[in-house]
């Protein structure tokens, strides 16, 4: 067991490490380079010289990288190049705020999809059964951003239930005190998650309902009700948990646009307006974060497996 | 004598997309106390059909028709919580495959705790049984029970789950049980066990059993009387030592006659010896850093000439099949084809050897493709081996086709589109293409029904008679590996007990291991069998 783990958290590291190169590379080689992102299109070549020998940008690609990397294990991302504040600060205030969003909405989802994916499974092909694909076909159908201007339109502008944007603040505690801000951006965001794993959830249960254990339940006088939480709920959920550590960067992608519609101030705000004005330290922190998220989630994915499934626990010992 | 279950009329329809299909029509029968009744046929009888309606779960797809009388009450009848009760209480069931039939994740105590719950007027939580669990897993005679039943379906062995499903069926002491073939998954000797167990649980506590089987030897181990059953019709129905004698139906008569008998080729094989197709010298196999899982094998098939390799699951059998086709390699020892090392030859060398063995697997469903045609199928050793030209392969395998019985006009379906037999023959036919001079089939018949079995091995042998090659013939099966093959080597957990000519080794074996395995193999003759269980567990 501890062996697997060790083996797991090596190979981790190694996808981050490969996340840093790859974003590296993919990033310089965009046109124009930051020099005329920051300096803009009147800089002369002689300004842009300086800038770049001044950002060591004149550096072969791979010093820089070796740079940056040895940097990074420091703790330092660097400076932005437009907000004149360290990308760890800026990270480090607008994590909370996404994370409160995304963790809300995606329990939301989750504790929506879970019971709605099995009765849609234990009332296969009737009419309920058709009536939720149909509607979780449509919202999964449905681009975010669509989504969240129809939720604005609706309950901002026609009915002036919440408000179209959080509060701009810089604090966590800011935004918890208007919670009602919250709203719009969190069922925008649930419902994504709800299409998604109540399909999940459904075929998984319906997977386990026809297995030879369920009969042999059945055969032995078991009741549907037990046989359905006792039985095939802990077996559908195994195949679900490890769909949710790979979800995570899906979820990321979500609050990316999420954030940019309603305003919020989090990660994917800050990562919308560093990649508008070419602020490369803050765009690589931002995928290196995620980077680092998809891949604890996936460990995440596979510890809960351990702990769900004994089958699972013998085979890694 | 009291009946426990009457079945009156049972009929069965499904409503598939294809429209609807006819499983059972008009079955009668009655099962007293302390009656073993066995439900024979092949797949499609509509056997176990017959076993799932008695209690009612074949599911929304089943229209059921007649009555099925458990203790006077129409089972048919029920409904909801009514049912429920019955299930587990008065009827309960053994199923076939223990593996999947148990929660994968649940503790193997609370499975059989539940039960009991499910029929204690007062349920409580499942801990509250485990005294209950740790007499019933006594009585079904698995060791450490207060260890077992902490642990999971997965760390159990077959026979030990099935003594589990046996455990949480006798739990709430129902008059009847339903036995689904309960050894079908499980190796001779502990099949030998199953038998045992279930026999005495009717001995001591008067249960009737409903014994769903295809393997007529098990039948004549423990059946009192026998209902054949053929595409959902009752053909036959009689006390198990008539109709073994003197059966009354042709269906019946050619059944039995397909079953192979162990001993039932009396005459010693000769081969004269052309040299060897595949040796083996001192191989070794060991997964992963694990056990052995063959050890020290040495083994020789000459050309033209048939070796059975026999030995119950996990023993190594497919293992030194995979290293005869150079797909296993093993840690030490020498494997030789046609005296060339196959591991140490060269690219070229080695596809060369590999031209002159055919292989056949078991299940003819999953080791055909099944986007290719039958024709594709035979063709591509011929491609892979850039042999014969278009019109020159159509040619090759229309001759082959011919020679399994098919008929060349099966070469544009599909796999799919064949029955399991059928495509065996295929797999043959595919096997034979190249004209090998060995030919290895690992458990080639074990999928089969006996009749389909019997054809395919005439086929076998006709084969061989007119091809002559070496073929190393890997089965579980005693009887069948006694009717194809010159010489037997028995292997028992990755080494080889015993080998020798065929006679001598099946009919007079000198280990232990081997004498233990002939005698736990049943054969289809109740007066025969009931000898052996004689001379097997040491009864007066």
């Amino acid at each position: 067991m501890l062996r697997y783990l060790t083996r797991r958290l090596v190979f981790a590291i190694l996808v981050v490490f490969l996340v840093t190169v790859l974003t590296f590379v993919l990033l310089h080689l965009l046109p124009g380079g930051p020099a005329r992102g920051i300096l803009g299109m009147e800089a002369t070549p002689d300004q842009i010289a300086r800038f770049n020998q001044e950002k060591g940008f004149d550096q072969p690609l791979y010093t820089q990288y070796w740079d940056y990397l040895v940097r990074l294990l420091h703790g330092d991302l660097g400076d932005s190049y437009t907000k004149n504040e360290p990308v760890s600060a800026l990270l480090a205030q607008r994590l909370p705020k996404t994370l409160l969003l995304t963790v809300i909405y995606t329990l939301i989802g989750i504790i929506i999809a879970l019971p709605a994916g099995i009765w849609q499974a234990v009332r296969r092909n009737r009419a309920a059964d058709h009536i939720l694909t149909t509607l979780s076909f449509l919202l999964y159908a449905t681009p975010v951003f669509f989504l969240s201007l129809l939720l604005i339109i609706l309950f901002s502008q026609v009915l002036p239930w919440f408000p179209a944007q959080a509060a701009q603040d810089e604090s966590l505690g800011s935004v918890l005190a208007d919670p009602g801000s919250l709203v719009l951006p969190i069922v925008a965001g649930a419902a994504a998650v709800v299409a998604a794993f109540s399909r999940y959830m459904r075929s998984s249960t319906l997977d386990n309902l026809a297995q030879d254990y369920v009969r042999t339940a059945r055969a032995k006088g078991t009741s549907e009700r037990r046989i359905i939480l006792r039985h095939v709920f802990r077996n559908s959920l195994t195949s679900v948990v490890s769909m949710l550590g790979y979800y995570i960067p899906v979820i990321f992608g979500g609050a990316l646009v999420i954030e940019s519609m309603f305003n919020y101030p989090g990660i994917g705000l800050l990562f919308w307006s560093a990649a508008q004005e070419q602020d490369y330290p803050v765009l690589l922190g931002v995928v290196l974060l995620i980077a680092v998220a998809t891949v604890v989630g996936s460990l995440l994915a596979d510890l809960a497996q351990l702990f769900i499934d004994p089958r699972v626990r013998t085979a890694k010992r | 004598m009291n009946d426990v279950l009457r079945v009156r009329d049972l009929g069965v329809r499904f409503d598939t997309e294809a429209g609807e299909v006819t499983a059972l029509d008009g079955l009668s029968f009655s099962l007293g106390e302390r009656e073993i009744l066995a439900v024979v046929g092949e797949s499609g009888s509509g056997k176990s059909t017959m076993a799932m309606s008695v209690l009612r779960l074949l599911g929304g797809a089943a229209t059921v028709s007649g009555s099925v009388e458990l203790e006077g009450e129409d089972v048919l009848a029920l409904r909801g919580e009514e049912l429920r009760r019955v299930r587990g209480k008065r009827a309960a069931m053994i199923f076939q495959e223990p593996m999947t039939a148990l929660n994968p994740l649940q503790r193997i105590g609370a499975q059989i705790a539940e039960a009991l719950r499910n029929h204690d007027p007062e349920p409580e939580r499942l801990t509250q049984y485990r005294d209950r669990v740790r007499e019933l897993l006594e009585r079904v005679e698995i060791d450490d029970p207060d260890r077992r039943m902490r642990q999971y379906p997965h760390q159990l062995s077959g026979g030990q789950r099935q003594r589990v499903l046996i455990a949480m069926a006798i739990g709430c002491e129902p008059r009847l049980l339903i036995a689904d073939e309960p050894t079908t998954a499980l190796d001779v000797t502990v099949q030998a066990g199953i038998l045992d167990l279930l026999r005495r649980i009717r001995d001591e506590s008067g249960t009737a059993i409903l014994l769903i089987t295809h393997n007529m030897g098990v039948v004549a181990d423990i059946a009192d009387r026998i209902l054949v059953l053929r595409a959902g019709k009752l053909v036959e129905q009689a006390n198990s030592a008539q109709l073994f004698a003197a059966p009354e139906q042709e269906y019946t008569r050619e059944l039995l006659e397909a079953v192979p008998l162990l001993g039932g080729r009396a005459e010693p094989s000769t081969v004269d010896d052309n040299g060897p197709a595949l040796e083996l010298e001192r191989v070794t196999v060991r997964y992963g850093g694990g056990v052995k899982a063959v050890d020290e094998v040495s083994l020789r098939v000459g050309r033209g000439e048939l070796l059975g390799l026999v030995g119950e699951s996990g023993s190594g059998k497919s293992t030194i099949g995979g290293c005869a086709l150079g797909l296993v390699r093993p840690e030490s020892g020498a494997v030789r084809l046609f005296g060339t090392d196959p591991n140490r030859a060269k690219r070229r060398e080695a596809l060369e050897l590999r031209r002159r063995i055919g292989v056949v697997f078991q299940d003819p469903g999953s080791s055909l493709d099944p986007r290719m045609t039958i024709g594709q199928c035979i063709a591509e050793p011929l491609l892979v081996h850039r042999e014969g030209t278009k019109s020159g392969r159509a040619k090759r395998i229309a001759e082959l086709l011919d020679a399994v019985e098919l008929g060349a006009g099966v070469a544009d379906r599909f796999p799919h589109e064949l029955s399991g037999g059928q495509r065996q023959r295929v797999s043959l036919a595919r096997a034979l293409v190249l004209g090998p001079d060995l030919l290895i089939a690992d458990e080639p018949t074990s999928a089969l029904d006996v009749s389909v079995q019997a054809t395919v091995l005439a086929l076998l042998a006709r084969l061989h008679q007119e091809l002559f090659f070496g073929c190393l013939f890997i089965s579980h099966d005693l009887a069948v590996v006694d009717n194809v093959c010159d010489r037997v080597a028995v292997l028992n957990r990755g080494r080889v007990v015993e080998q020798g000519e065929r006679t001598e080794v099946l009919g007079h074996p000198s280990e232990d291991y081997t004498r233990r395995l002939v005698l736990a193999s049943p054969v289809p003759d109740p007066v025969a069998q009931a000898e052996r269980r004689r001379a097997r567990t040491g009864e007066a």
